[in-house]
């Protein structure tokens, strides 16, 4: 994979949202390609990374899906700690979802990460006739709130690249250095070479 | 802790659903959460359930206010006069009242609360690190637990010895360094540094496993002999010995003392830490010492293992507390749980945190709920917390201190211990310090005494009415100028409960070690109790946790 010089950034993408809003099919259409009509709540995964050449970088990004702690509302600082860019999924045949959404917003503001990226994305568009939120409404409310907005639809794979490609665009180039960093521990013993924590 | 989302009206608890489980949790500690984890890898359905809002209980990082309010007071709601839906008579189960314990006592806070309170994220169960080598971290490569947390080295092991601290030779290169020894005494801690390598497997860094292994070079006899005698034996003068038991081998209790004869650790046993010790130096390029600290504070494993579990399919409720145990009328089985909205939960299994109890009166005629009762309580654990103004060593930031016993004063019978931690842990604010004291005791009196008099040799402490009458420390001896001022404390004394087993499991509450070994062992245990069929967390699982189709790029 082409490297762009030191260009290349390492950002963790969290996703936010109601059950039922799309989180995961967004995820897996970008990462695999995929769709599935009757996703499980769960899809088994810690996170998955994907890697996206944009311009001047390669954005490597790590998502985090919230593996249904959202359900009852007991999703763990952790999962926001350290985040460069969230995506708040809503479902544009829902009002409730976008209600929610709403929010997942103030939620995501008292974490307190200004430089975070943040898209508001309006999912399951491809269900026009079945809309309850107007496109107007949720562009004005993102707006006003900071954030960038797009309808996506994860079934007809419709701006679902287009945001991330988005996200990577606009994550800040130079990260601050904010976050205490240390090592990951990795399962490497140490007499079989190779480096096996990264920096501190 | 960043924790505040909607508030927890009665009103306001949801309806679960499902209603039926292979396992209830209530509590997610640390041994709570790798059941929940290691159940929910092994396919089962889990309900994972805290009264609080946060995730940790008693192995919590918390922002100030600290202690949490949960430490003054019992953990349910204390309306047990309003038991929600009252089961209708033809019911086939009786419902029993669960019974808050408190297992916190003695709490005095001195200072005030430095600001922002935010910044700060204090353990509840401090001083504690993770070997590099100990199975800990291997269970969170694992369980891909690792993902979430990432790691610091603690940078100094150091010992209070006459008065002033020493840092801990704990390698070849630090011993060769050390100017305070003499070339004899260089010499002996060689040939045991030498003695201990021949029971580390051939190079591979892993413990020896078994007694044959280990007793290369030591007679069978010599294992079972308690460690202090054979350290004699090897002719270790008295300060090289006093490390090896209290610094290395991390013994906790006076070993020269034939009243704490119970708590002597054998040559074995010592051997062992040793060897744990010598293979956790060097075994992550970027750890210094033998010692890890998770950035966040150690409230972040848990919180790790519940995101495994989580993303196995645990569900996950916080701000739910449980009121009752809904029992069969009949077998006298457990059958579920009472959930304070008055949702009734049926599970095959219950684990419980320690600070839920069945009433005795109900547990003596109850085989279920045997194995609740204060039994569990096996002594007590004397904890400080310090925020200061520096460091104790300068230009330090994370590091271990040790006060073996009658380092402080003649009567000291156990080991006090303390962990100083920098803001590049992410516990504070930059320029701030928090320290980790504790020690076991079984006199709270004692145990806080003794948890002061080390606060007096390590800081200014501004209000002198804190150092209680009769402890005098050495101050004249350590260099008062370079001592950082103690800004704010707490004091308190914790029972140490341990894991009880039964057809409901209750968990251990943090122990009076300085590592999770033991509290890793006994939530073995509660595990292989439960599902006796089942691998805690098979090998091959770590490949599924994370997906990359990122393909060739680092």
């Amino acid at each position: 994979m082409a490297t762009f010089g030191n260009n290349n950034l390492s950002a963790k993408l969290v996703l936010l949202g109601d059950m039922g809003a799309g989180k995961s099919s967004l995820v897996l259409r970008f990462v695999k390609g995929q769709f599935l009509e009757f996703q499980e709540s769960t899809i088994g995964a810690a996170f998955f990374s994907q890697t996206l050449a944009v311009s001047d970088a390669t954005v490597k990004f790590e998502i985090w899906d919230t593996a249904g702690q959202e359900r009852y509302h007991s999703l763990a600082p952790m999962y926001y700690r350290g985040a460069a860019a969230a995506i708040i999924v809503y479902d544009i045949t829902s009002t409730d979802s976008f209600e929610r959404a709403k929010k997942w917003v103030q939620e995501l503001q008292k974490q307190g990460n200004p430089n975070m990226v943040t898209a508001l994305a309006g999912n399951k568009c491809d269900l026009e006739d079945k809309r309850k939120v107007t496109t107007e409404e949720a562009r004005a409310y993102a707006e006003e709130n900071g954030l960038f907005f797009m309808e996506t639809s994860a079934k007809t794979a419709i701006n679902v690249n287009d945001l991330f490609y988005e996200i990577a665009r606009r994550l800040p180039r130079a990260q601050p250095a904010q976050q205490p960093a240390g090592m990951v521990l990795a399962d490497r013993p140490v007499d079989r070479s190779r480096a096996s924590a990264c920096c501190s | 802790m960043d924790e505040t989302s909607s508030i927890s009206f009665p009103s306001d608890y949801p309806t679960i659903d499902p209603t039926s489980f292979d396992l209830v949790v209530l509590g997610t500690g640390l041994p709570e959460s790798l059941l929940a984890a290691a159940a929910a890898a092994a396919g089962k359905s889990v309900l994972h359930l805290d009264h609080n809002p946060f995730y940790g209980s008693h192995f919590s990082s918390l922002s100030l206010p600290f202690p949490p309010s949960f430490l003054h007071s019992p953990p349910l709601p204390p309306d047990p006069s309003t038991p929600p839906s009252a089961p209708s008579p033809s019911s086939s189960y009786a419902a029993v009242n669960l019974r808050p314990h408190r297992l916190y006592s003695e709490i005095e806070i001195a200072g005030s609360s430095p600001e922002p309170s935010k910044a700060f994220l204090l353990d509840l169960a401090g001083p504690r690190v993770l070997y590099c080598a100990d199975e800990t971290v291997d269970l969170m490569l694992r369980s891909g637990a690792s993902h979430h947390v990432e790691f610091k080295s603690v940078d100094a092991n150091l010992i209070y010895w006459e008065g002033r601290l020493c840092s801990v030779p704990d390698s070849r290169q630090a011993i060769f360094k050390d100017r305070t020894l003499g070339l004899a005494e260089k010499r002996e801690m060689m040939k045991l540094l030498k003695l201990v390598q021949q029971h580390i497997g051939s190079g591979d860094g892993q413990v020896a496993a078994t007694a044959e292994e280990a007793a290369v070079g030591i007679s069978a006899e010599d294992l079972e002999t308690p460690f202090a005698e054979f350290l004699k034996k090897q002719r270790l003068p008295p300060k090289i010995r006093t490390i090896i038991l209290y610094a290395i081998a991390l013994a906790n209790h006076d070993q020269d003392n034939a009243e704490s004869c119970k708590k002597l650790i054998t040559t074995k046993q010592g051997i062992e830490s040793l060897a744990l010790y010598n293979s956790s130096v060097g075994r992550f390029p970027n750890a210094v010492s033998a010692f890890i600290y998770p950035i966040y504070g150690h409230g972040e494993l848990p919180q790790a293992f519940c995101r495994c579990a989580a993303v196995k399919g645990a569900l996950y409720v916080l701000r739910m507390p449980i009121v009752a145990l809904l029992i069969d009328k009949e077998s006298r089985q457990y059958k579920g749980v009472r959930l304070a909205s008055g949702q009734d939960i049926f599970s095959h299994h219950l684990v419980m945190e320690p600070s839920l109890q069945v009433p005795s009166s109900v547990s003596h005629s109850n085989t279920v709920c045997e194995g609740l009762n204060d039994s569990n309580l096996i002594g007590y654990a004397a904890r400080g917390v310090c925020i200061t103004s520096g460091p104790i060593q300068q230009g330090s930031s994370n590091i271990l201190v040790v006060f073996p016993p009658k380092s402080l004063h003649s009567g000291q019978l156990t080991t006090v211990r303390a962990l100083q931690l920098s803001s590049n842990v992410g516990v504070c604010p930059p320029g701030l310090f928090v320290v980790y004291l504790s020690t076991p005791c079984n006199d709270v009196i004692l145990g806080t005494e003794y948890v002061r008099a080390a606060m007096n040799a390590l800081f200014i402490v501004p209000n002198s009415d804190i150092s209680e009458g009769g402890i005098s420390t050495s101050d004249e001896v350590t260099e008062g100028e370079t001592r950082p001022t103690l800004l704010w404390s707490s004091v308190h004394v914790q029972e140490l409960t341990q894991a009880s087993f039964s057809a409901v499991c209750s968990c251990p509450m943090p122990d009076e070690n300085l590592d999770y070994r033991k509290i890793l062992e006994s939530t073995k245990q509660l595990f292989t109790n439960m599902y006796p069929q089942e691998e805690f967390f098979p090998k091959h699982s770590t490949s599924e946790n994370a997906e990359d189709d990122s393909g060739s790029s680092e």
